[in-house]
């Protein structure tokens, strides 16, 4: 880990939270806010690669731990991590890891364009969707108790959201990883 | 920079050591969870409240700042009432707003300076056991925090040059060059942190 590596996590992290400064806003009866904060986690993951896009979130919910608005809607402090929906925060770390480790399977130098941006999205799909939404609802359905089924179709509201932020972050990661060279670690 | 949530002040809550508080929240959160009557649950959440509320902390400002984790306890509650039974839902609400009270206190009352100190005394042992690097990992939080201003400004900067040559605002080519720029930027801050001898080296040869 050198300080470049320690520069591209602090920035991720960074990304983050200014995400969350774009207005988000709860859906009626749906447990959880929509944000674009898992637009940054899938980013982290795709571009820095598995260790350093897990550290990302860390950082962040690091902040959180020690009382910083960091989280969308001006959200932080320790309250967060006993909520109902903590699952899908603390899911963002293994989620990052796995889209980071998917990208290196899926993404790399002489494969076409169409071949790179189906690669990426599935990356974050199955890290950004599948693996968050387990941590979550494992969450919802124990800690608050809400039964797996519920948690389940609660949380498949946000899904369509979710697959066009997986479709964003493969193409904007495409075009990144174009520009600016970078070995995923 | 951004401000914390806590303040110092001299109530009874702001006092109490840093690690006790952490310590005693997290023992009530596990505790709370395995009880399951409603009549202690209730009870709970009242003394946290009132925990809360002898932090100076007015009833009306906590439900501002509780509104949105509330709301998200409300929809839990309506949802067990109609699909599950009374009783789930008479012990999830309660126990969900007692956790909510307590650890809102612990936030209130503690400042971000003081919680800081308690993680690196914390980390110490780890530390000493190389598993950790309290340093570089102090140094990682801190520059998260500078970068959130940055990308901000760059995000205005980048959008103000795009609509000068007439073109709308669309996410994607906001955020392509708003990346690049700032992972530029981080790795610019990082060569001039390397150029300074930061962090220290350790004991362990670890430098690369």
């Amino acid at each position: 880990m050198n300080t470049r590596d320690i520069g591209y996590i602090a920035l991720f992290a960074a990304l983050i939270i200014a995400l969350g400064a774009v207005p988000s806003f709860p859906i009626a009866g749906l447990p959880v806010p929509i944000t674009l904060q898992s637009l940054g986690v899938m980013l982290a993951g795709l571009v820095l690669g598995p260790k350093r896009g897990a550290l990302a979130p860390v950082v962040v919910i690091a902040l959180v731990g020690i009382g910083l608005p960091v989280l969308a809607g001006g959200r932080g402090g320790i309250g967060v991590f006993v909520g109902p929906t903590a699952g899908f925060l603390f899911g963002w770390i293994p989620a990052a890891f796995v889209t980071g480790l998917l990208a290196m399977r899926l993404d790399g130098p002489g494969k076409g364009m169409v071949a790179r941006v189906i690669g990426l999205s599935i990356a974050a799909i199955l890290g950004g969707i599948v693996v968050l939404y387990a941590c979550g609802i494992a969450w919802l359905a124990f800690g608050a108790k809400l039964g797996l089924g519920k948690a389940f179709f609660g949380s498949l509201a946000f899904a369509p959201g979710d697959v066009i932020k997986a479709v964003v972050a493969a193409l904007v990661t495409l075009k990144v990883r174009d520009a600016f060279a970078l070995e995923r670690k | 920079m951004i401000d914390g949530i806590g303040r110092s002040g001299a109530t009874p809550l702001h006092r109490l050591p840093t690690g006790l508080k952490l310590a005693a929240l997290a023992l009530v959160a596990t505790a709370l969870f395995f009880v399951d009557r409603p009549d202690v649950l209730v009870g709970a959440a009242l003394v946290a409240l009132l925990g809360l509320r002898s932090t100076g902390r007015r009833f009306r400002e906590i439900a501002s700042d509780l509104a949105l984790p509330m709301t998200v306890i409300a929809a839990l509650g309506v949802v067990d009432l109609v699909f599950v039974d009374v009783a789930t839902a008479a012990s999830v609400v309660p126990r969900l707003l007692a956790l909510a009270f307590a650890a809102h206190a612990v936030t209130l009352t503690t400042t971000t300076a003081e919680l800081t100190d308690t993680f690196e005394r914390a980390l110490g042992p780890f530390e000493r056991l190389g598993l950790v690097d309290a340093g570089r990992a102090s140094l990682t939080l801190t520059l998260a925090l500078r970068f959130v201003p940055l990308i901000v400004e760059e995000a205005r900067e980048i959008r103000e040059a795009q609509a000068a040559r007439g073109l709308g605002s669309h996410p994607i080519a906001v955020i392509v060059p708003l990346v690049v720029r700032t992972l530029v930027r981080a790795q610019v801050v990082a060569d001039a942190i390397d150029a300074r001898g930061f962090p220290p080296p350790r004991n362990s040869n670890n430098a690369k």
